[in-house]
C-alpha cells in the first residue's frame, strides 16, 4: 500500500504553497526547460525528460553578494553588513540526480567551516522530486550513486501514475510541508524505473590517479574551445570567483561561479599560470570529479545527468573519458 | 572571536606604512575591535586575506611574529589588491580574513642548524623565522641566511642585517643580480651561493622562498650537498579566493595550498600528482 495524491490536488497544494514560500519548478522558457521562480501553477511543466539546467543555483548562485560595505564618509568608518536569506523555498520538480548534485554540493560547502550564505539557502530550502520515468539518451545516474527512482536526497518523491503521483515522504522537513490529509492509499504498483545506460565506475578513482601523468589529456584537450559550458550545466560543478563592485559609492563582495577550463583560473599576480596548458586544464576537470572530490568526500564528483555530454560543442564525453581510464589504466600504460 | 560568516573580514586600521625597497612597503596593522585583538592568534607560516574594499582580496603571509606585538606584511606591489594597498596611508580601513593555512613546526626545527634562503620578497615568510631564532638563539644550532635579490636596493630586511648579523652563530651572506657604485658585496645567484658555502646537512634544516626559478635551482643545490628531500623547505603560492577548501582553485594535485599549505617540505612536494 502506498500514498497517493490526485494531480488536481497536488496541483491546488502547490498554489497554496506560493503564498508562504518561493516555488521554483521547471517552466518552459523558448524552446528550454528551465527551473525558474512560478507565480501560477499553470506555468509547472509536468512532462519533461530533464531540464537544461540543475536546479544548483537555487543555492549557489550564478552571482551573489557576500556582504555589502557601508562606508561613512565623514569619519572614515567602515561597516559590513551580512546579506541573510530569510525566504523559504521549494523546489518541485526535480530529479533524483539532481537530487544528488545538491547532497553532493554539501560536502564542500557545509564542510566546517560552513559556507554561511550555502547554509541559509539550504536550511530554507524543501526538495520536492519526480521520478523518471525515461531515461535521457546521455544519462547514467545508476554508476554515479543515484537511479530514476531513488528518493534518498529528497524531501519528498512523487512518482508519475494514472491521475496522479505516487508519494513517498521521505524527511520530516517533507511531511511538514504536505498535509496529510490531500494522500490517499493506492494498490496501483510503482512503473518500473527505466535502466540508464551504464559506465564503468569500478576502480576508477585508482585507475584516474594511474592515468594522470599520461599524454591523453593533452590528447584529448587539442579539441576543446574553452567554452565552460561543461561547468556551467553541471550540477556539481562549485569552483568560484570573488571580486568587489562599487557602483555610486556603495561596495558588494560578490562570489560568482568560474570554471577551471578558462584561462587565468589560476593565473597569479605577475601573470604567473601554474596550469597553462589546455590539457593539463581539462585534466583538473576529470581529475577533481574523480579522484580529488572522491578521495576527500568519498563520492564520486557526478551524478551522471547526461548534461556536459549534451551541450559540448566538441564531443568530449565523460562517460567515454571514464571508459578511456579504465582501459588505459588496466593496460598499465600509466 | 570567529565570525559566524567566513567570509565577512575583520576590520582593521593601518598604523604604518614604510617604504622597505621601490616596490615593497611594510604594512602595520591593528584590529579595530578589541575582542579580535585580544584573542587573534596565529603561527609563523600563515597568512591572511587582506582586503582593500572595493578592490579585492588577496593572500599575504605575515612577516611580524605572533609572541611580539604588531601584525606585519611585506607586501610588493605587483598585482591589484597589492598596488592598491601600496595607496594607502595610516588610518586606512582594511579588512583581515584568517589566519590560514600550515605553519612553520619552529619547535621541530630547534637544536638544528638552520639555513634559510630566501630571494627578493621571498624573505617575507622567512622574516619570522629568522626573527624567532635570533631571539631564540640558545634553542637553535647555527643559522646561516642566504638572501639574494635583483640590486642592492631590492634587499628587504636591510635595516635588520645588522642585528641579525650580530646574532652569536649567525652568518648572513647577501647576494645580488647586478651590484651598483657602493656595492662590495657578493655578485652572485642564490643557487651558486648554496653551492659555494657547502652547507652540510648534518642536523641541519633549509628553508627556501623566491622566484620559482631560484627555488628549482636552489632545490638541485641542496640535493646535490646530500640534503634529503624531509630536510628541505619551501612555501607554495596559488592563486585563491577562500582559504577554506571551498572555491577549488588552489589545489596542486591532492593538496589545497590554503589548507594543507602553504609550507611544503619536498618529499611532501614530491608526493603531488600534479607538478607544482
Amino acid at each position: 500500500m502506498t500514498q497517493f495524491i490526485s494531480k488536481r490536488d497536488l496541483l491546488s497544494w502547490l498554489g497554496r504553497l506560493t503564498e508562504k514560500h518561493i516555488i521554483i519548478a521547471p517552466t518552459k522558457v523558448a524552446e528550454l526547460n528551465l527551473f525558474q521562480k512560478v507565480n501560477r501553477v499553470e506555468e509547472i511543466i509536468l512532462d519533461f525528460n530533464n531540464t537544461a539546467l540543475s536546479p544548483k543555483e537555487c543555492l549557489f548562485p550564478t552571482t551573489e553578494t557576500l556582504f555589502y560595505v557601508e562606508v561613512e564618509r565623514k569619519d572614515g568608518q567602515v561597516e559590513l553588513i551580512p546579506v541573510t536569506i530569510d525566504q523559504k523555498t521549494v523546489i518541485f520538480g526535480l530529479r533524483p540526480c539532481d537530487a544528488r548534485g545538491i547532497a553532493l554540493l554539501d560536502r564542500p560547502f557545509l564542510k566546517e567551516p560552513a559556507d554561511a550564505l550555502y547554509q541559509q539557502h539550504r536550511d530554507k530550502i524543501t526538495l520536492v522530486g519526480l521520478a523518471c520515468l525515461t531515461a535521457c539518451p546521455e544519462c547514467f545516474c545508476t554508476s554515479m550513486g543515484s537511479a530514476p527512482d531513488d528518493p534518498s536526497n529528497l524531501d519528498i518523491l512523487l512518482t508519475e501514475v494514472e491521475e496522479g503521483y505516487i508519494v513517498q515522504i521521505v524527511t520530516e522537513k517533507g511531511k511538514a510541508l504536505l498535509p496529510e490529509e490531500l494522500l490517499s492509499t493506492t494498490q496501483a504498483p510503482p512503473p518500473a524505473p527505466p535502466s540508464p545506460k551504464a559506465v564503468p565506475t569500478e576502480g576508477l578513482v585508482q585507475r584516474t590517479q594511474q592515468v594522470f601523468d599520461t599524454p591523453y589529456w593533452d590528447r584529448l584537450a587539442d579539441r576543446c574551445i574553452h567554452c565552460n559550458l561543461c561547468a556551467y550545466v553541471c550540477p556539481t560543478c562549485y569552483c568560484f570567483d570573488v571580486r568587489d563592485y562599487t557602483d555610486k559609492g556603495k561596495t558588494e563582495r560578490v562570489r560568482s561561479w568560474e570554471s577551471c577550463q578558462s584561462l587565468g583560473f589560476t593565473r597569479q599576480a605577475g601573470n604567473i599560470e601554474p596550469r597553462n596548458t589546455k590539457g593539463a586544464r581539462l585534466r583538473q576537470r576529470f581529475a577533481h570529479k574523480l579522484l580529488y572530490f572522491p578521495k576527500e568526500f568519498g563520492a564520486l564528483g557526478c551524478v551522471g545527468c547526461g548534461r556536459c555530454v549534451r551541450v559540448c560543442p566538441v564531443n568530449i564525453d565523460i562517460r567515454e573519458i571514464i571508459t578511456d581510464i579504465q582501459k588505459l589504466g588496466a593496460k598499465g600504460e600509466a | 572571536m570567529k565570525p559566524e560568516n567566513p567570509f565577512l573580514p575583520y576590520l582593521a586600521t593601518l598604523q604604518n606604512v614604510t617604504d622597505l625597497t621601490c616596490d615593497v612597503k611594510l604594512f602595520t596593522l591593528e584590529f579595530n575591535d578589541s575582542a579580535v585583538r585580544e584573542s587573534f592568534d596565529y603561527k609563523v607560516g600563515q597568512f591572511v586575506f587582506l582586503s582593500v574594499f572595493g578592490v579585492g582580496e588577496s593572500p599575504f603571509t605575515f612577516v611580524s611574529v605572533p609572541y611580539k606585538t604588531g601584525l606585519e606584511h611585506a607586501i610588493r606591489r605587483v598585482g591589484t589588491v597589492s598596488n592598491a594597498l601600496h595607496e594607502l596611508e595610516p588610518g586606512a580601513i582594511v579588512g583581515v580574513r584568517g589566519p590560514f593555512g600550515n605553519h612553520f613546526p619552529l619547535e621541530e626545527y630547534k637544536g638544528k642548524n638552520i639555513f634559510i634562503i630566501g630571494g627578493g620578497i621571498g624573505m617575507a615568510p622567512l622574516r619570522p623565522i629568522i626573527t624567532t631564532v635570533v631571539d631564540h638563539r640558545e634553542d637553535y644550532g647555527d643559522l646561516v641566511i642566504i638572501n639574494g635579490a635583483r640590486t642592492p636596493k631590492d634587499l628587504v630586511f636591510a635595516p635588520e642585517f645588522d642585528t641579525w648579523a650580530k646574532s652569536p652563530g649567525t652568518r648572513l651572506e647577501l647576494t645580488v643580480d647586478r651590484g651598483d657604485e657602493n656595492w662590495k658585496g657578493r655578485v652572485a645567484l642564490v643557487p651558486s651561493v648554496v653551492s659555494e658555502l657547502k652547507l652540510s646537512p648534518q642536523n641541519a634544516i633549509a628553508i627556501t622562498c623566491g622566484p620559482p626559478i631560484m627555488i628549482h635551482f636552489t632545490l638541485i643545490e641542496l640535493k646535490k650537498l646530500g640534503f634529503t628531500p624531509n630536510q628541505i623547505v619551501t612555501t607554495l603560492e596559488r592563486k585563491m579566493k577562500c582559504g577554506l577548501g571551498k572555491c577549488a582553485r588552489c589545489n596542486v594535485g591532492l593538496k589545497y595550498v590554503c589548507q594543507d599549505g602553504p609550507v611544503f617540505t619536498l618529499e611532501q612536494i614530491s608526493e603531488l600528482i600534479e607538478e607544482f
